[in-house]
């Protein structure tokens, strides 16, 4: 799914420069659950940054599903983002003026979705996180586990092939922590990779894969070990679409 | 998308209304006085007869002084009105389709109704073509024809408001107005008529108003009727009273022909010529000969209709909008780069950079026409100080091409304002601010 070598990232003012990744390399399966790791300034969100095409690179070539994007436009990697890419961020980021529904509705409203397809996939995630009454509420006046499943909603509405997290939980209790863990886990299960940074190496445990990324580089790196996996709720409350285990997501239309 | 666009612009506008007050203000102030000064410019500067332009001409001929030009600062240029002897021969030409010489004069009118007070009236006195030459509207009847120039009968053309003045707007054609000592019979009365500017006679008034009777051109001789606008001379008069006058070199009248075509434009001047010629050869003429015939355009900048306030005012007026233009492109580019956060978030949604750019210029433009359409109010007020401020006794007209050119300044100010904004905002780093929001 997500294929970096030797990838350098290097942040420069007028005297200093940051080398932010160094030679980093890293294979991630489709399909699977990496939990990202390492201490604040190590590179885990440079890397996140890198991997969901928000931010360039000096050196070394990156695949995301097959495609060398080292070298395309603006307009195609904002085409990727958009339609491989799922983002979930440790503030939320939803935009305090728009409703649950249109917070949704964002990244099908680039993709240029008919509004009957947008209606639909829109109801299906917000009936997946739990949201469904909440449609018409405005981010203020939602909990801080509401706003990461509206988040985690609009990451999914376009049925995107990796996710990438940025500490989900960073601003939630720990009960909050586990049901958002539950919900990555469950789309996980529907094949979606997800890439998800945390400094909780609790929640990492429940990663298929756990990364340590240390000073810009990948030092720790356990792929070829698949570890057990914790036990994960069960899913069988959750009405299943067919072809999509463990959900009701299906691809949005254009 | 432009749907979504505008959408989410409206949200915008919405979220900080004081700012999206101040902005739309901005610019309906530069729509409203710039716009204000177009529109002066335009009432000015506006072409009065489109149709007739090369075919409608205005006649000069030398017959200047000979020591010195008729216009120093323009020796090229003869004199710009004519004298009686001349209009009266160059009439006899039957190569123009119409032909006519005018002057403008203040005549007595004595109403019928015993209720009325004598009132003097400006007067038109020209030849019969008048009203073909310049479509003059006819409510009632029409103008008269060439044997009412010769012989001089006593016809009369009212205008709208003298015939609602002395018949209370009935068809008058057949009833009788005594003019000075002598009675005229009504011969047409003419629809509403005002053409901006008074373009047969500018150089007596571009901005009053067209004349509220019109007599024909001979009555002058008999009822020695002298005239109300500028006369210039060179030459002492031959004799005494109101003949000398009509003999002398006195250029007083004003004379226009209108011609089939080019051909027959070329065969007037080549009359012109042979004309001058033959006065030349009389020994009245002395200057080289120089006549000219002007098309309407021609005309009204040689006699520099559009007044030069008008000309600097409309420059200061577009200046001003650009001020204010570009201070509306520091409060644009302070209110677009606080939304750094959620362009981030869009961006990494899918957003490209050209979607976040035309987002963002939706926004100026509607801002640009709530402004323009505001602009457009502050407009009928500002037209109102501007006729006071050129003494002008009509009023400018704010016609739908004048709203149209509101709109489409606003718009383009609105733009200039927020292509640098726009184009900011959409080059953000997203992820510099995802993380920090």
């Amino acid at each position: 799914m997500l294929s970096m070598k030797n990838v350098s990232k290097i942040y420069r003012t007028e005297h200093i420069e940051t080398h932010a990744l160094s030679e980093f390399t890293l294979e991630v399966a489709t399909g699977s659950f990496v939990a990202v790791m390492g201490p604040s300034g190590s590179g885990k969100t440079t890397f996140l940054n890198l991997a969901g095409l928000l931010d360039t690179f000096e050196k070394g070539t990156y695949h995301l599903d097959g495609v060398d994007v080292s070298r395309l436009s603006d307009s195609e990697m904002s085409r990727i983002r958009n339609t491989k890419i799922g983002f979930i961020f440790q503030t939320f980021n939803l935009i305090p003026d728009l409703n649950v529904f249109d917070n949704v509705d964002v990244p099908l409203r680039y993709r240029g979705v008919s509004a009957a397809g947008r209606r639909t996939a829109i109801e299906e995630v917000l009936e997946l996180v739990g949201l469904a009454s909440r449609a018409k509420h405005h981010p203020s006046q939602l909990s801080g586990g509401q706003q990461q499943r509206v988040a985690i909603a609009r990451a999914m509405a376009g049925a995107p092939r990796l996710i990438l997290a940025d500490e989900p939980t960073g601003n939630l209790d720990s009960a909050m922590a586990n049901e958002i863990m539950d919900l990555l886990e469950k789309v996980n299960e529907t094949g979606t990779t997800i890439v998800m940074v945390t400094h909780d190496p609790e929640l990492a445990n429940r990663a298929e894969r756990q990364l340590h990324v240390l000073d810009g580089r990948l030092i720790d790196m356990r792929a070829d070990e698949p570890r057990p996996l914790m036990p994960r709720p069960s899913l069988s409350s959750t009405p299943n679409s067919p072809g999509m285990p463990g959900g009701s997501i299906r691809p949005a239309t254009t | 998308m432009l749907g979504y666009n505008l959408r989410l612009a409206l949200l915008s506008l919405r979220r900080n209304p004081y700012l999206t007050l101040l902005l739309v203000a901005g610019i309906a102030l530069g729509i409203g006085v710039s716009t204000t000064f177009v529109t002066a410019m335009y009432t000015f500067a506006g072409h009065p007869i489109p149709h007739k332009e090369g075919t409608l001409l205005y006649v000069e001929i030398d017959t200047w002084d000979p020591q010195r030009p008729f216009d120093d600062d323009h020796p090229e240029r003869p004199p710009n009105q004519m004298t009686w002897m001349d209009v009266m021969a160059l009439k006899k030409s039957d190569i123009p389709l119409h032909s006519a010489g005018m002057y403008k004069a203040l005549l007595t009118v004595h109403p019928a109704s015993k209720e009325m007070r004598p009132y003097r009236a400006d007067t038109r006195m020209t030849h019969g073509d008048f009203f073909d030459m310049f479509d003059v509207p006819f409510a009632h009847g029409s103008g008269w024809g060439a044997s009412a120039d010769e012989g001089p009968e006593p016809v009369v053309v009212l205008s709208d408001e003298t015939n609602q003045k002395l018949f209370g707007g009935e068809n008058s054609v057949g009833r009788t107005v005594r003019l000075e000592e002598r009675d005229f019979t009504v011969v047409g009365v003419m629809a509403p008529w005002r053409p901006i500017p008074k373009y047969y006679d500018p150089h007596n008034g571009a901005t009053d108003e067209a004349e509220k009777l019109y007599i024909p051109i001979r009555w002058a001789e008999p009822m020695e009727i002298v005239s109300s606008g500028n006369t210039s001379g060179w030459k002492q008069f031959e004799g005494s009273g109101f003949s000398a006058f009509l003999g002398s070199e006195s250029v007083w009248l004003q004379m226009w022909v209108e011609v089939k075509n080019e051909q027959d434009t070329e065969r007037y001047k080549a009359y012109l010529d042979a004309y001058a010629t033959e006065q030349k050869k009389l020994g009245r003429f002395q200057r080289p000969i120089n006549n000219r015939l002007l098309s309407v355009s021609q005309w009204l900048k040689e006699e520099e209709v559009v007044p030069e306030e008008a000309r600097a005012m409309l420059i200061i007026g577009l200046l001003f909008l650009l001020v204010c233009s570009v201070n509306l492109i520091g409060i644009l580019l302070s209110k677009f780069m606080a939304r750094a956060p959620e362009v981030s978030v869009r961006r990494a949604l899918g957003a490209s950079r050209l979607r976040v750019f035309l987002q963002h210029l939706t926004e100026c433009e509607i801002i640009g026409v709530i402004g323009g359409l505001a602009g457009i109010g502050l407009t009928f007020l500002g037209v109102r100080l501007v006729e006071n401020l050129f003494s002008a006794n009509f009023s400018f007209k704010v016609d739908l091409k004048m709203m149209a050119v509101a709109v489409a300044l606003s718009l383009t100010s609105a733009l200039i304002a927020g292509l640098y904004p726009a184009w900011r905002i959409c080059r953000i780093q997203p992820a510099a601010h995802l993380k920090v929001q």
